[in-house]
């Protein structure tokens, strides 16, 4: 099994193509991206871009091509990767009918973590949600459910975190604290985000993906992009439709 | 971390643990499944009571008293099999389940053991109340075979309807019509299994000369049919939910 600790690259990425059916979602996406990068992955509705993250997330296989994820086959070795992965997703992926600190509790019992109660509360005061540990998840606001789903992608502190439309129905003052939230431990994490909002995708990233019919129509570091050029090709993308 | 260092502190058995105590945890509070389980087994028997009241003076319920109970106990238990999978669909929790390191077959199995706590709660309260409405009030030499056998009947059975009723409840929790389709696969699977109790079972209650022997013969039939679907759902788990 390869060490998660002898590879540069967070992804590498290798004519990767998802079918289902007679439908290409990802058609030979070929990509790598060093450890501590930013990518946001943009695209229309349809271009293949979730599929992407489900594929290096271990949620489905690669029909054909090889991914790499920190040195570990989404496919040979994903249950070593799973534990190195944090997701964020527009779905809480927590349980309604459990309070916050249950939720955290139980995916701690999930991760097998030692001594788990003192990283749930530092979390917790992370999140601001310290003060309603003891609560249903179904009494919470979205914006609340956003971040203790973020204490739940953290809980096992993992090396590469995937956000899917993290921001999507957030209020302002909930986005901000995601914000801070990344900003904190932006450092120590390597980061691949879905997002349809090109200015906040540009502002976060180090590198930008875009895909449109399954395929990667441009991938470089955000130093080389200029904006207004990426906007427009982003809008070309739009109007080529789905995969 | 190295990956081969933090995959040797997964345990199998504390995530068994976890999903066991989340199911029956998330169930006392909600008490969803149990409620409508037991409302709808105890509108069973009363639909039973109307219809065999215009069956005649000699008519004799306990000839047919196996099927009845086993009738109660497989719709019963399609009530709850859906929503043991549903509460997982809702907001994603399979997904964060399914990207954590665990082995498809933990799931299984924590899932079907809290199916199989379900079903014999409600089997506690409406099997005695089945013998008091249908079989009360008969002698003593009427009464059939010892209760153990009973409760031993009722035990392989259950195992055998958690068990399968497990997988094809997660096959069917990604369809649209979930409550028809599990319905339509679950009956013609369980045949062979509802065949061999329903059969030990009124060996039991009629109690006739020799009845240990087919008894015995039944339940060796399902305890058998129990292990190789058991064995089944174990290897075709982790098919079922990449599916």
């Amino acid at each position: 099994m390869a060490d998660t600790l002898t590879t540069d690259c967070a992804l590498e990425v290798r004519d990767l193509s998802r079918t289902f059916g007679a439908h290409k979602a990802l058609d030979k996406v070929t990509f790598d991206l060093p450890r501590g990068a930013f990518l946001s992955i943009f695209g229309p509705n349809g271009a293949g871009k979730s599929t992407l993250l489900k594929v290096l997330s271990t949620l489905t296989t690669p029909s054909k091509g090889t991914a790499r994820v920190l040195g570990l086959d989404v496919v040979a070795e994903s249950v070593a990767l799973r534990e190195q992965i944090g997701f964020i997703s527009h779905n809480p992926l927590l349980y309604p009918d459990l309070s916050a600190e249950e939720n955290l509790e139980f995916f701690a019992e999930i991760y097998c973590l030692e001594n788990p109660k003192e990283r749930i509360r530092e979390l917790l005061v992370a999140v601001e949600l310290d003060h309603r540990r003891l609560d249903l998840v179904r009494t919470f606001s979205r914006g609340m459910l956003q971040r203790l789903s973020i204490a739940r992608a953290l809980l096992h502190s993992p090396q590469i975190i995937f956000l899917d439309e993290p921001y999507s129905g957030l209020d302002p003052h909930a986005m901000d604290i995601l914000d801070s939230l990344i900003a904190q431990i932006r450092a120590q994490h390597t980061f691949v985000m879905v997002s349809h909002d090109l200015a906040k995708g540009l502002e976060l990233c180090s590198h930008a993906l875009i895909l449109a019919k399954g395929a990667v129509v441009l991938f470089d570091e955000r130093d080389n992009i200029d904006a207004d050029e990426f906007a427009a090709t982003y809008r070309a993308t739009v109007g080529m439709g789905v995969s | 971390m190295a990956a081969s260092e933090s995959s040797a502190r997964i345990s199998g058995w504390r995530q068994f643990k976890a999903i066991l105590h989340k199911d029956i945890v998330m169930e006392l509070r909600t008490k969803e499944m149990l409620t409508s389980m037991g409302l709808y087994a105890l509108l069973v028997l009363v639909v039973y009571y109307i219809a065999l009241s215009q069956a005649g003076q000699n008519f004799q319920v306990r000839q047919i008293a196996a099927g009845l109970l086993w009738l109660v106990f497989i719709f019963t238990s399609l009530l709850g099999l859906n929503r043991s999978l549903v509460h997982e669909k809702d907001q994603g929790c399979l997904d964060a389940l399914l990207i954590s390191p665990i082995d498809r077959p933990v799931i299984f199995f924590g899932k079907a053991v809290g199916n199989l706590i379900f079903l014999v709660i409600v089997e506690v309260f409406i099997v005695p109340l089945f013998y008091f409405i249908f079989l009360g009030g008969q002698s003593q030499a009427e009464t059939g075979g010892p209760i153990w056998m009973i409760t031993l009947a009722l035990l392989v059975g259950s195992l055998g309807i958690a068990g399968v009723g497990t997988l094809l409840a997660t096959m069917s929790v990604n369809t649209n019509g979930k409550d028809f389709i599990l319905a339509v696969l679950f009956i013609p699977i369980m045949f062979p299994l509802l065949l061999t109790v329903v059969a030990a079972t009124s060996a039991v209650l009629l109690a006739d000369p020799g009845y240990a022997t087919v008894f015995w013969k039944m339940m060796a039939a399902a305890s058998g049919y129990d292990a190789i679907m058991l064995l089944a759902a174990y290897g075709l788990y982790e098919f079922v939910l990449g599916a």
